[in-house]
């Protein structure tokens, strides 16, 4: 008893230390130029995935609510499938546009390794579910009372988009602070006192190379739109049976467009 | 005696500013300001809930919007704390949070201190006999002034801070957005605050689980067609 209770103890110790990793990640202690330089983004992917994956999978649980409430839906089911799809649309997006982000890296002479984009990944990650997370308590309350299927949809599209702005510029600037810290200019280390979003002087890297950066980060928030509506249903439509996947048609724009149509008709 | 004093003297410093109440040692804690908060709101709420008379099980009603408006405020809070504590600790403003939740808390005291201000003139409304619909519109509009004026205390709270960090203009927008939206949502789920008097008096609407925005779409929509009644 004493063992399991030991051993219980040691791993919420051990979960909690890696939110607080986390949390050292956005206020941007790790983002620092002159620790880039030093050290690289010293974060673990591992423990890093596990925080993403359970904030992932409460945002899931905030989105699935919607469902339970519906006389006809698909019912608590979606509830366990939003979990469980919420995380994997990140990794599978994560996966997707992993090589291209690394290629294009390598190509525009960045000297960021594979391991160093695999990290810088995952940690935007982290920024990207932890805003939407965040903003989970206020999905959760209109997933409770509302009936209008069409507003959840773009309710979910509007939170996922903050979310995903708030990931993407943590990438962006991110990246370019670790191009700054790797590059042989040495610069007044402005970006050791800032938040993790914000800019830092950059007469170093070529405007070309941001707009590889930018290009990319475009690639990166279509292919997740798109992974998401791959993977639907994420809210439940309350009129059809539980399904884990819907037929493979149309697309993630076209749906919001048609969504919005709904609701104000 | 001393207790309505002292609540005065805080309410004062409170409507005054913060920074004037902090030099003269009469700054509120985090839970006076709640208790004031909840004081204020009741006051308000229950005044709210005469519309229908006191008469048989309409006391109720008086009891359940004064539960209700403190409520109302305090939920609408908690939902949207957490993401903005996410997104002021992204911008690099975490050590400036506890007096971001202060200035947020000190706001939130202030509205529940200006609906109490404007609650004679509600009753007042409620006592020259106007019609429901009219009555819940007055309401709307007294709810309209109060966060008005609390608009201003939170730019007062907040102006040392965006004199620190300019980020903190933003985040004040970030604020209104959110806390607006979700107290829309919030007040619709919650009715009714009014109470119609040919309804019964009930703490929850059986057809209160809806969308305040779906809902008012639709009433615009009608409006707009030519078909409100």
């Amino acid at each position: 008893m004493s063992v399991s209770e030991g051993g219980w103890k040691g791993e919420r110790r051990g979960l909690l230390g890696w939110f607080g990793e986390l949390d050292r990640l956005l206020t941007g202690e790790y983002t620092g130029v002159s620790l880039l330089r030093e050290r690289g983004l010293g974060i673990s992917p591992w423990r890093l995935s596990a925080c993403i994956v359970i904030l992932g999978m409460s945002y899931g649980i905030c989105m699935g609510l919607f469902s339970v409430f519906g006389e006809k839906g698909p019912g608590a089911m979606q509830v366990v499938a939003s979990m469980v799809k919420v995380p994997l649309v990140f990794y599978l997006t994560l996966i997707v546009t992993l090589p291209s982000l690394y290629v294009f890296n390598a190509l525009v002479g960045s000297r960021i390794s594979f391991v160093g984009v695999v990290r810088l990944l995952v940690a935007s990650l982290g920024v990207n579910v932890t805003v939407l997370a965040s903003l989970g308590p206020i999905v959760a309350f209109f997933s409770v009372c509302t009936t209008s299927y069409p507003f959840m949809k773009l309710l979910n599209v509007a939170v996922f988009a903050v979310a995903g702005a708030f990931g993407l510029r943590f990438l962006f600037q991110t990246l370019h602070r670790m191009n700054l810290a790797a590059g042989p200019w040495p610069t007044a280390e402005a970006g050791d006192e800032a938040g993790p979003l914000q800019p830092v002087p950059d007469r170093s890297v070529a405007s070309h190379v941001r707009l590889v950066f930018r290009l990319w980060m475009i690639v990166f928030g279509l292919v997740g739109a798109q992974m998401g509506w791959i993977l639907r249903p994420f809210i439940g439509d309350p009129s059809l049976p539980f399904a884990w996947f819907r037929h493979r048609e149309s697309n993630f724009f076209l749906a919001v467009l048609q969504a919005l149509q709904n609701l104000f008709s | 005696m001393a207790m309505p004093v002292e609540l005065f003297r805080r309410t004062d410093a409170l409507l005054r500013g913060e920074a004037e109440a902090v030099e003269s040692g009469r700054a509120s804690s985090m839970a006076a300001l709640a208790l004031m908060i909840a004081g204020f709101g009741m006051w308000y709420g229950g005044v709210m809930g005469t519309f229908g008379g006191l008469a048989g099980d309409r006391p109720w009603q008086l009891l359940y919007s004064a539960v209700k408006v403190p409520i109302l405020i305090m939920l609408t809070f908690a939902m949207s704390v957490p993401s903005f504590y996410v997104v002021n600790t992204l911008l690099g403003l975490r050590n400036d949070f506890p007096r971001v939740l202060r200035a947020l808390l000190t706001t939130q005291a202030g509205l529940t201190v200006i609906l109490a201000s404007l609650s004679p003139l509600t009753a007042f409304w409620y006592a020259s006999g106007p019609p429901y619909q009219v009555a819940i519109l007055f309401n709307g509009a007294m709810f309209a002034v109060a966060s008005l004026g609390a608009q201003a205390i939170l730019r007062r709270e907040y102006g040392p801070l965006i004199r620190k960090d300019g980020t903190h203009r933003w985040m004040l927008v970030v604020w209104v957005v959110l806390y607006i939206f979700v107290g829309i949502q919030m007040g619709w789920v919650l009715r009714p605050f009014v109470g119609s008097p040919i309804r019964p008096v009930q703490f929850f609407r059986e057809d209160s689980w809806s969308n305040a925005y779906e809902f008012v779409l639709r009433l615009t929509w009608d409006v707009v067609m030519g078909r409100g009644s």
